[in-house]
Order: structure tokens, then sequence, then C-alpha cells
């Protein structure tokens, strides 16, 4: 009888003590549900972060392309041979729309491509380590949407006639193009047979290789990235 | 005796809950972490012991929930299921982690409920210890009744167990602390 009353009194003594075991601090429940969120969003594929990131990138691009031809536009304006932007090089094929000849971009353009190509080559990277670390990309398809739209002015611009860009510009469409197509039903098989095909035409390499030293992306001016 | 009107209120603010959530609601979605997430951050902290692997355990445990809300059928409550869910998360966390914890109970951080009594140090040292030693379904189903308060039906559906299961650990490990602590136990007992 004793003893279980002993028993009791101990066990009292015990949950009551035990109350300071591990004792909970005040819930951080403001700063856990930012996190929650966030980790949800992630998992949908889509990211606050990097969305502003490559959406600034994009208005990057969208400005530099905008400046460049414009640059274009006025060299050609000035040399007295400037055709309307609608005329296509089979009307005109001595000159188009950034005032380069038909072989011959002008400078203002050779540096919105390097910039394109700069961009894209800090794009495929990101998308190349993302899928190596088994991570959701935080680049959106939007974002490689962007950067098709450039490229394909970029195509038919007298850069896409450059020898030295051509093929580039056509494998990077190729890339591009997969990558835009990303949705939250993409096997990782999926992304990673683009990223074998980007190893296997070389594009990271070439691109390297074409776009001059010391050349930013507008993010990177900005300080986004 | 359990009030049933009480109950179905209960249950049937679960489902509208849920039912907001599912339809991508986000005020649901924030009501519900909300209403729950004290509960679950003071478990996780209870079995880990640590601020950082709680909020890390509580944010797993409810990013978790809403990505399986679909399968949560209504026949616990919805903070029974909860619970469920974050003791399945804290457990699968601390086997990967690997080590145990030897912290030290803050002796200031204690608060007995009888001030009059106030244990040594080395007293609540060799409590912490003795609960740390506990086999973890014990441990857990310790601090879960006698710390937190669940009841074994909540227990028991939150670990997977039978009610009886759970009051027979219960009873094992209240046993095991009460040898850990034989030493101390004339001056408390007396």
């Amino acid at each position: 009888m004793n003893d279980e009353i002993n028993e009791e009194r101990l066990d009292r003594w015990i949950r009551e003590v035990a109350q300071g075991y591990h004792r909970p601090p005040e819930t951080p429940r403001d700063e856990m549900w930012r996190a929650i969120r966030r980790q949800r969003r992630r998992r949908n594929g889509v990211s606050f972060r990097p969305t502003v990131r490559w959406l600034t990138w994009s208005v990057g691009v969208a400005a530099v392309l905008a400046v460049g031809i414009g640059i274009g536009y006025a060299f050609s304006r000035g040399n007295g041979s400037a055709p309307p932007v609608a005329t296509t090089p089979a009307d005109q094929p001595s000159a188009d729309l950034a005032g380069s000849t038909a072989s011959q971009p002008s400078l203002a353009l050779t540096v919105v491509a390097n910039q394109h190509m700069a961009q894209a080559e800090t794009f495929l990277l990101l998308f190349r380590s993302a899928v190596e670390e088994g991570l959701d990309a935080p680049m959106t398809p939007g974002t490689a949407r962007e950067l098709l739209a450039t490229n394909r002015l970029l195509s038919d611009s007298p850069v896409g006639r450059d020898p030295k860009y051509r093929d580039l510009l056509q494998d990077l469409e190729l890339v591009l193009a997969q990558i835009s197509r990303l949705d939250q039903t993409t096997l990782p098989d999926e992304k990673t047979l683009i990223t074998d095909g980007i190893k296997q035409r070389a594009v990271l390499t070439r691109l390297q290789t074409v776009v001059p030293a010391g050349t930013t992306t507008p993010a990177l001016n900005m300080g986004v990235l | 005796m359990p009030n049933t009107a009480i109950g179905n209120e209960l249950a049937m603010d679960d489902r509208t809950l849920v039912a907001g959530v599912l339809a991508g609601n986000p005020d649901a979605e924030r009501r519900m972490y909300d209403t729950h997430v004290d509960r679950v951050f003071r478990l996780a902290y209870r079995l880990t012991g640590d601020e950082e692997l709680a909020r890390e355990f509580t944010q797993d445990a409810f990013v978790r929930a809403f990505d399986r809300l679909a399968t949560f059928r209504g026949e616990a409550k919805l903070s029974t299921w909860l619970c469920s869910v974050a003791t399945s998360v804290v457990f699968n966390g601390l086997r990967k982690i690997k080590r145990i914890r030897s912290r030290q109970v803050e002796l200031d951080m204690v608060t007995v409920a009888d001030e009059r009594r106030t244990a040594e140090p080395d007293l609540k040292e060799r409590l912490q210890a003795a609960i740390d030693d506990l086999p973890q379904g014990y441990r857990a189903v310790f601090l879960m009744h006698d710390v937190e308060g669940y009841t074994h039906e909540e227990i028991a559906e939150a670990m997977g167990i039978q009610p009886g299961t759970s009051k027979a650990q219960l009873s094992r490990a209240r046993a095991k602390l009460r040898v850990a602590l034989a030493a101390f136990a004339g001056g408390v007992a007396s």
C-alpha cells in the first residue's frame, strides 16, 4: 500500500520535473510559415526569388536588345542607306535593320549577340547544375522562352548569317526550346537528356569561345545575379 | 464522457478547413497552420531538444501534410493526423541524424509546478539523462502523455500503435525512470 503511494508520488514528481525536459521556446510561427511557403513553391517548381531574378534578367535582355537594335538602326540611317525595318534580305540584300551588310553584322548587333550568348551561357550553366544536383531548376521555362525570343530575333538578323554565330544560334534555339517546354510533369531523365544534348553539341564550350572575355550580362551589371 | 456535439463541430470544422486548403484557399492554409503549429512545434522540440531541428521538422511536417492532405479521410481529428505526420518526420529525421543528444537541461527554464519542492540540479540532470536513455518509443509515449498531455488514443493514432500498447509503454517508461531515480526517491516519496 505504502509502496503504491510512494510510486504515485514519485511519478507525480517525475512528471513535474519532466516539464522542464526540452522545454520548447516560443513557436517561431511566422518564420516557419515563410520557410514552408518557400519549400512548397520550390517543390511546385515555382520560386519567388529566382523568378524575380530571371524576370529582371529578361528585362535586361530586352533592354539591351532594344538599345542595340536602336543603335544599329541609327547607324544605318546615318549612312544614308536606311531600309525599312520590315525589309527582308531578299528585298534588300545589301543592308538590314541594324545597318549591317548581309555578311557583316554591325558592331551594335555584335555587342547584343555577345550579351545574349553570355546570358545563355549563364542560364545553361545554372540549368545543368540544377539538373545534376537533382533540384528543381530555379529558372523557369518562361526565362528560356524569353531567351528563345531573343535568339530568334538574332537568328533573323545579320548575326544569324554570320558563320561565327549561325550554327551556335541554331543549337541554342533547340536547347532553349526544349527547356521552355519543361513543366511539373517532366521527369528527371528528360532534363538529363537536355543536358546530354548540351554536352554532345558542346554548346557551353562554343558559347564560351564566342563570348569575348569580360562580357557581362545586364543582370550582372545590375548586381542581381 | 465525450461531448458529441462539440466533437461533431470540431470534425465539421476540420472538414471545412481541409476542403478550403484542397481548393487552394491561402487563408485556409494559413488557418490550418496557425491552429496546429504550436502543438507540432512543441512535440518536435520535446523529441529533439534542438530548436533548429524542431523548426526543420515542423516545416517538413507541414509541407508533407499540405502535399498529402487529400489522403486525410477525416476518421481521426486533423490535429491527430498532423501529429502522426510530425512524429513520422521527427523519427525519420532523428534516425538519419543518428546522434544522441546530451544537452544539459537549462535549469533556469525548468519550472516545477510546486514551488516549495525545488529539485536539485543534479537530480534534474539525472532525470534528463534517464529520459534520454529511454527507448525511442517509450520516450515518445512518456513525453506525449505525461508532459504534453496527449491521450493514449491520440498517441496510438500518431504512432500507429494500439492504445493498449501506448499504455503499456508508458507504464514501462515510468518504471524505468523510477529505477533510474531510485537513489533520489527517498526524499520525494517520504
